[in-house]
């Protein structure tokens, strides 16, 4: 009986790496590549004990725990050590992006294309699919966690130990299967893929939050969440192999779970059913802009929401990262309460500037989602009928464009104002919000302009829409890690969020925002024409 | 004739359309009138969807006119789509709105409302509209599309294949809906492979192969193009039909029935000859389109 259910599961699996070679090597490339050379160049950045002891007050501060989780360990540090504990979470987090878009695509999207239907019609067993899925993932991590260690191995850092490079590499690439099995158990909760992406992302939203607070506060209780176990490695210090073992284990009880969901229910269906819905459109589903809102309505509030948590959730360490008491008690005698306060709130400031490229790419997601909508609803057929309607190619551009650009002002507006909410909640005497805006009001022209890029590829060439979130993680990564890894400089001002003053710590700069306001405007110019003259694909 | 333009609705002129090197559409010629059902009829791959797409001015033509109201229907596409109604062959739906909610969009987006006819036509084809899209089969999926083109008062509707997903009892109710369409004067283009169907509705055909119109006209006019098939029996022999201009395929079977095809121009000649070896029995069967299809397609460069 097991037998049968798992019918043909290798020929599945070596069928979907056939199919999905191209993307599984680019991800796997671009993963090995940027660990491995950001492992070489380290030896270069710290080479002298000062520097290292520099970064490691740093990596300390609650502000950058908060960011790249907790430096274990005591000194002496090591590179080795700076290493880990500035990569870990960051990788685990790209390993999450990874897993969950290639499991919920090869599971619950080839149920919604039907294609599992054909497939389940020929002698193939009731879980082969999902077997395969997870058998696929679970090569890719593994090799992905091999050439990590091997990474590590030849770029030999100052203070590795082969139990050290394997312990990171084999953990990283657990927790991108304990993603995979993530996704796939909540794949089988509801009855699509848009549904099970998003379920899968406010689960790991949630695990961020959840990490990044117990961090700060209170370490022991990161054991708790799954995604903490990454932090627990201690890598090169005691290498401790325990979190390893507990990500596969919750790996093998959620692929068991999901296999057993999958087992008993029928194909295309979820444990969270679609509930039937309106016989007639309110009043308020009448043209395009309430058609592309009605459609994007829960990505949206999704991520408004989430930002304003996440938000929220930085700000509620302010108390600890902007006491400067801690680390230097004399001050207060020396300088003064007022002038403390002062220091105290520039701590802030400092660390709001950094948290702000997070909280603008984060907030570009679901714009650029939006404005690619001409692509995608033209490339599924679903713009094939709305194009027969009176109404033209530029009101359509139009709706996009401003359901698009309000969207990610409200998420960047949302992810700023929680950082003010809590501040507010913990803090005697909180940050005005004023100084919060004038980072919100430096980060619009950026956003902007990203958006605009956005928009111009769709209407010119919509196959390379992908470009817009590329580009957002380029600017991300760049404002992330730029001063850790020493990038060179002319790498910032490879995306319009380099150009912008250090808002809030500096005022906004009202030279750039007006062009780069500019180069949006010509650049939506461009796409309209484009989007006007360019042929219109079908879905078959 | 000058009556005749005075109603075109469709006037297509030497349409061309070329995707990279691929020339998808090489020479489409043909009127649609009011008050007309025309059926436009072609294996799959000839260009029927193409034409349609140019039409809709999704696809932008690359040579030739077509204009539709006497407006170019890339330029002046809103206000054409003002009066135009469309069924695709695929219809994909959002899947997570009801098709209740996306038959009401579709009326506002062509600025009507949900009226007494869309309330009709949902029972005609007794359609579901509370369901999410996602739950619906393709033939609901082209209920809704269906429902929400027969409820629109548009003056040219365009239907791409629409029956392909319908059970037959849905078929008929679309092809009696056409029909009311067609008593009210407006105008219809069916593209459509399923033969009986066009053969049933359509005023005139256009046949389309390699993203050519090879024929255009009527059935009976086409009827003439091609060959009858008689069957029949003689008190005398006939040794001479077999050398008779215009007659081919000419077989005797056992019981004494002869069954030959003739070119219709050269029908009469044949009559008289049967004629005069005194007929016993005669039986003529008009070419069906199925017939008049796979002559045009059968042959591979056959002009």
């Amino acid at each position: 009986m097991e037998n049968r259910n798992f019918h043909q599961t290798w020929f599945l699996t070596r069928f979907s790496l056939k199919r999905d070679w191209l993307k599984l090597a680019l991800w796997s490339v671009t993963m090995v590549v940027l660990f491995a050379a950001i492992a070489a160049k380290f030896t270069a950045i710290y080479d002298s004990q000062s520097a290292i002891d520099e970064i490691v007050k740093t990596l300390k501060s609650p502000s950058m725990i908060s960011l790249f989780g907790k430096l274990s360990g005591t000194a002496p540090y090591t590179v080795a050590d700076v290493f880990a504990g500035e990569m870990t979470v960051f990788m685990a987090m790209m390993a999450a992006i990874m897993n969950f878009s290639i499991i919920i695509k090869n599971t619950r999207g080839e149920e919604d294309s039907g294609l599992l239907e054909i497939i389940q019609s020929h002698s193939v067993g009731k879980l082969s699919n999902l077997a395969s899925a997870l058998i696929e993932l679970f090569i890719i991590n593994l090799l992905i966690g091999l050439f990590y260690s091997l990474g590590l191995q030849f770029a030999n850092l100052n203070g590795t130990d082969i139990n050290g490079n394997f312990l990171l590499g084999l953990g990283l690439g657990a927790s991108g299967f304990m993603f995979a099995a993530i996704a796939a158990f909540l794949a089988q909760l509801v009855d699509n893929s848009r549904s099970a992406t998003i379920l899968s992302y406010i689960v790991f939203g949630i695990m961020y939050i959840a990490r990044m607070s117990t961090d700060v506060s209170n370490p022991k209780a990161t054991w708790l969440i799954p995604f903490g176990w990454v932090e627990k490695f201690s890598t090169y210090q005691e290498n401790n192999w325990l979190p390893v073992f507990l990500m596969i284990g919750l790996s093998i009880i959620l692929c068991i779970a999901a296999l057993w969901i999958n087992n008993y229910r029928d194909i295309g269906s979820g444990i969270i059913a679609t509930k039937p819905g309106r016989a007639k459109a309110s009043t308020f589903l009448r043209g395009p802009i309430s058609l592309f809102w009605r459609l994007h309505r829960t990505t949206i509030i999704v991520w408004v929401i989430g930002l304003l948590i996440l938000g929220f959730t930085y700000g509620s360490i302010f108390n600890t990262i902007g006491d400067i008491l801690k680390t230097n008690p004399a001050m207060e005698k020396i300088f003064g309460a007022a002038a403390v306060n002062k220091a105290n709130i520039l701590i802030i400031k400092n660390f709001v500037a950094i948290l702000m490229i997070v909280l603008g790419v984060l907030a570009l997601f679901p714009g650029i989602q939006i404005i690619n909508y001409l692509k995608t609803g033209e490339s599924k057929g679903y713009l094939e009928l709305i194009h027969s309607k009176p109404i033209s190619r530029n009101y359509l551009f139009t709706s996009v464009l401003i359901l698009g650009i309000l969207t990610s002002i409200a998420a960047l507006f949302a992810g700023i104002w929680g950082l003010q909410l809590g501040g507010a909640s913990v803090m005697k005497h909180p940050v005005e919000m004023s100084v919060f805006l004038r980072g919100f009001y430096g980060y619009i022209s950026p956003v902007i302009l990203v958006l605009a890029i956005s928009a111009c590829i769709v209407g010119w060439i919509p196959r390379l829409s992908v470009f817009g979130y590329l580009y957002s993680g380029l600017a991300l990564f760049i404002g992330y890690f730029g001063k850790l890894i020493d990038l060179p400089k002319w790498c910032n001002k490879l995306t319009p969020f380099g150009y912008i003053p250090k808002v809030p710590v500096d005022k906004v700069d009202m030279g750039t925002m007006w062009w780069q306001l500019a180069l949006a405007v010509t650049l939506i110019i461009i796409g309209y024409i484009g989007y006007h003259i360019r042929d219109l694909k079908s879905a078959n | 004739m000058m009556q005749q333009n005075n109603n075109v609705i469709l006037h297509i002129d030497h349409l061309q359309k070329r995707f990279g090197k691929f020339q998808a559409l090489k020479n489409i010629t043909f009127d649609v009138h009011s008050g007309e059902v025309f059926g436009f009829i072609g294996p799959n791959g000839a260009g029927k969807s193409t034409t349609i797409r140019t039409l809709l001015g999704i696809l932008r033509a690359s040579g030739g006119t077509a204009t539709l109201f006497g407006k170019d229907v890339y330029k002046d596409s809103v206000s054409i789509h003002k009066r135009l109604a469309y069924v695709p062959g695929d219809v994909y739906l959002w899947p997570n709105l009801t098709g209740g909610e996306i038959i009401d969009l579709f009326l506002k987006l062509g600025n009507t409302k949900h009226n007494r006819k869309t309330d009709l036509m949902i029972k005609r084809f007794q359609l579901d509209p509370t369901k999410k899209a996602r739950t619906y089969s393709k033939g609901n999926r082209q209920k809704v599309a269906l429902i929400a083109a027969f409820s629109t008062d548009a003056d040219f509707y365009i239907f791409d294949e629409p029956t392909s997903g319908l059970d037959p009892l849905n078929e008929e109710i679309f092809q009696q809906s056409v029909m009311e369409l067609k008593k009210e004067g407006k105008a219809i283009l069916l593209s459509s492979h399923i033969l009986s169907e066009v053969e049933k509705m359509c005023d005139r055909i256009g046949i389309i192969r390699n993203g050519e119109i090879v024929e255009t006209g009527s059935l009976s006019d086409m009827r003439h193009l091609t060959r009858t098939v008689i069957e029949y029996q003689t008190m005398q022999p006939t040794p001479e039909l077999q050398t008779l201009q215009g007659v081919h395929n000419v077989t005797t079977s056992t019981n004494g029935l002869t069954t030959f095809s003739v070119d219709s121009d050269q029908i009469s000649y044949v009559m008289d000859y049967l004629a005069s070896k005194q007929i016993v029995s005669l039986q003529s069967t008009p070419p069906t389109l199925e017939d008049l299809f796979m002559r045009y397609y059968s042959s591979n460069e056959g002009r």
